[in-house]
């Protein structure tokens, strides 16, 4: 059995799933704390299914979102900086409040991975110690071209960690973005995050342990899968907004369908997302309009409307979850799951763990790309083990390969998506012959 | 007569600008849009037609020539154009009076508005391509020989080079090669000509169809309505309502100095069921219906999302997405003998002639 968690700052709302059936339905406990909220929500469960529960998962992207951002220093490495303040880099406001300095580092690659500036490490040095000396713990640092060599980063994170290794790091690289403004915002939330990151993974950890020591804990991910707690600490960006991704993987998993369309009428407008190997197919960004993207991997979800192109060869789920109910769905639309289910905890349940590869490569030809994609597949593979998958249940899920237009020759970006499950959750993930009926 | 461009014209100007160039990604588009429309809140901006400038006015094409690192992962410091137009002007002895787009889509029909603002040089409502093109040889100037050099570029480290050629596809050939070197993109000042030259070959009208398409476009209206406007305004065609079945990368081979390899999108039309093939390099050069010439370049292709009739842009294309495929015509000027020579497939390494080949 799989429990999947969604927490506030009162309160936590739980439901326990059985393969696709829930054997305990959604029910919310309030309480003057997270930890109490969880903790007394942990403690009910654990009476009523003790050890048959393996997996728990926790969305904590409403708290993650709610949280005042910690200060953040601001390290960008390029040639040259900004000559006017018109062609500075701008971030959305809510995270520029948070930036309390921004630091300019000669540097900076090119797409072939070449340095167009010598790294400045000197004049950062030199910077050095007026950073450490402040309040602000948290630094995010974006080097142009870190898509192509994350060596200036990590150069610069090497140099504040061995000054002070209790600062918390992040480095834009580990998001992919070929846009310096998506990574700069990306890694600016993400350390601004990473001490709430901290204490609810603690917390989470104290309660999972306390009343199901033998069950593995993991958080949402943006993506429709789950990460180890750990993770959380790190990478927080990723659990962010969840709940698209959970709503649409939790009606497909209750509906049985691994591949297909889900439609979700809400009180705020009808939705639409597919289901693509039993994941949400994803982008790897999160678009905020023209402002700064969140370079996240997250479930693709669109409005849905009159003009939506019907194919009646393609699964479809349609789920009614508005409060109001006494009018029908709009656009004719008939449901097919029973209505007041709490799907996105359902999907929050059933999240399998996921890993990424996103990067660069080097093809001289055909059989070389090839050669490079299948790395990258391995590589996607090793990454979801080292995430606590068994080796023996792990798929890819998506494996392409893009084109730069008016970019190097010979340089095309790997994008891998993998998933799989622990050796006690078998139960939901889709067989092989359901996932290759994807259209 | 000239126009001052108002803050919904540019917002206009960037949906119409990703429209033409549905190949590239839109985010340097958004970047520059929120710079200009940051830089106009203390400076009008004029939009002229070449009518208006004195037949010897000196005038330049500004734009980005890419190969490498994209635009949006190291804009530009803001210095770039300003230093081009500076030594071009040192070059020839001459004030330059107006600046024109390189190519009048995505962020080269974005970046003659921010460097009007900062040199206070009127725009003009002219390009030497009406869409964008991979190769700086790829223009209308050329086509009736307008001299493209010199050529002022500077990248993305400050770094300098003026091109002096006399052969456009040698130019070609030296500005890539240079921008590669200088860091994946150079800021450039080329084309310089007089008002005269610019107005007998250029194509006119480039930037304000770029904000009636975006009118167009951003209009709380129907997509029903949407497409019978564009196809009024660009005399546009819906070849397929298709979905994506595969996409393949590296799809043909090449060898012609052209940035970026080539891909191909198949789709199935949703309800005839016919395969559409999309071959694709920079841009998109091709539309096979089962196998037919649907679109050729210079013909025109965006992709649309059939049920909100926004762009596509090429990198958002997945497998199971269901697309509209619009072609529509070029500027009068690609389809004469001179421009399909420098346009049709074969100058990208397809080994097809334009279909109006055998009708000129």
């Amino acid at each position: 059995m799989r429990i999947g968690l969604r927490l506030r700052e009162n309160s936590c709302r739980s439901l326990v799933l059985d393969g696709r059936t829930i054997v305990s339905a959604a029910r919310e406990i309030h309480a003057g704390s997270i930890a109490e909220a969880l903790d007394s929500a942990l403690a009910g469960l654990s009476r009523e299914f003790g050890s048959g529960v393996r997996e728990i998962t926790a969305d904590v992207g409403h708290v993650l979102a709610t949280r005042n951002l910690a200060d953040v220093v601001a390290v960008r490495i390029s040639p040259r900086p900004p000559a006017d303040a018109f062609h500075a880099a701008s971030v959305p406001p809510r995270v520029e409040a948070a930036v309390s300095r921004t630091v300019h580092v000669s540097g900076g690659h090119d797409m072939r991975g070449r340095p167009l500036a010598q790294l400045d490490l000197e004049a950062f040095l030199a910077a050095l110690p007026s950073i450490l000396s402040g309040n602000v713990r948290n630094v995010a640092i974006t080097s142009v071209g870190s898509t192509a060599s994350t060596d200036h980063e990590t150069r610069i994170a090497d140099a504040i960690l061995s000054n002070d290794s209790e600062m918390r790091i992040s480095i834009s690289s580990d998001f992919y973005s070929s846009v310096f403004r998506d990574r700069d915002y990306t890694a600016i939330l993400n350390t601004a995050l990473m001490e709430t990151g901290e204490e609810l993974a603690a917390t989470l950890d104290a309660a999972g342990q306390r009343h199901f020591p033998a069950a593995t804990l993991s958080f949402a991910r943006n993506d429709g899968g789950r990460a180890p707690l750990p993770r959380l600490a790190v990478a927080p960006v990723h659990g962010l907004r969840p709940e698209p991704a959970s709503v649409i993987l939790g009606a497909a998993t209750l509906a049985g369908v691994p591949n297909g369309e889900v439609v979700i009428c809400t009180d705020s407008g009808v939705i639409v997302g597919h289901l693509r190997g039993g994941l949400p197919a994803a982008n790897s960004l999160i678009r905020q309009g023209y402002e700064a993207s969140l370079a996240s991997n997250a479930a693709v979800v669109e409005s849905y409307t009159a003009n939506h192109p019907i194919r009646p060869d393609v699964s479809s789920v349609i789920a009614d979850l508005r409060i109001e109910q006494t009018t029908p769905p709009p656009f004719g639309l008939v449901p097919t799951l029973p209505a007041a289910q709490d799907v996105a905890l359902v999907g929050c349940a059933a999240a399998p763990l996921t890993s990424w590869i996103d990067r660069l490569e080097t093809v001289s030809g055909r059989t070389d790309l090839e050669a490079v994609q299948h790395r990258a597949e391995e590589d996607a593979q090793s990454a979801a083990v080292q995430l606590g998958a068994n080796p023996g249940q792990i798929h890819i899920i998506e494996s392409n390969v893009f084109a730069m237009p008016y970019g190097n020759p010979g340089i095309v970006r790997i994008r891998v998506q993998a998933a799989g499950e622990t050796s006690g959750g078998k139960e939901r993930f889709p067989t092989t012959e359901a996932r290759r009926a994807a259209p | 007569m000239s126009t001052q461009l108002t803050a919904d014209d540019v917002r206009h100007l960037r949906t119409g600008a990703h429209f033409l160039a549905c190949a590239i990604d839109p985010t340097a588009i958004h970047v520059y849009t929120d710079m200009i429309l940051q830089a106009m809140e203390h400076q009008s901006l004029e939009l002229a037609t070449v009518a208006e400038l004195a037949p010897d006015d000196l005038v330049v094409a500004v734009g980005m020539v890419t190969q490498g690192l994209f635009i949006a992962d190291m804009p530009p410091v803001g210095d770039e154009f300003l230093g081009c137009i500076n030594a071009m002007e040192a070059k020839l002895g001459r004030r330059v009076r107006a600046i024109y787009s390189l190519a009048a889509a995505n962020i080269n029909g974005m970046i003659p508005l921010m460097v009007g603002l900062q040199s206070s040089l009127p725009v003009i409502d002219s390009d030497p391509m009406g869409r964008v093109f991979p190769l700086i040889s790829q223009t209308t100037l050329n086509i009736g020989q307008v001299a493209i050099s010199p050529i002022a570029m500077m990248g993305v480290t400050g770094e300098r080079a003026i091109v002096e050629a006399t052969n456009p596809q040698r130019a070609e050939t030296l500005v890539r090669a240079l921008v590669t070197e200088l860091g994946g993109w150079a800021a450039t000042a080329m084309y310089p000509c007089t008002a005269a030259q610019l107005k007998e070959h250029g194509v006119h009208g480039s930037v304000s169809r770029m904000i009636r398409i975006g009118q167009i476009q951003d209009a709380e209206t129907s997509v029903e309505r949407k497409y019978l406007m564009l196809a009024e305004l660009l005399d546009a065609t819906r070849v397929a309502r298709a979905r994506v079945t595969h996409i393949e990368g590296l799809s043909r081979p090449t060898d012609l100095g052209l940035p970026a390899q080539p891909s191909s999108v198949t789709l199935e039309d949703e309800s005839t069921g016919q395969i559409i093939r999309l071959e694709i390099q920079n841009e998109i050069l091709l539309v096979l219906v089962d196998g037919a010439i649907a679109a050729a370049v210079p013909d025109m292709v965006t992709l649309l999302n059939s049920e909100h009739g926004t762009v596509v842009t090429l990198d958002d294309v997945r497998v199971g997405n269901v697309v509209d495929v619009l072609t529509y015509p070029a500027a009068a000027q690609w389809y004469s003998q001179a421009g399909l020579a420098l346009a049709e497939p074969k100058a990208f390494g397809i080994p097809l002639r334009h279909p109006r080949r055998s009708h000129a």
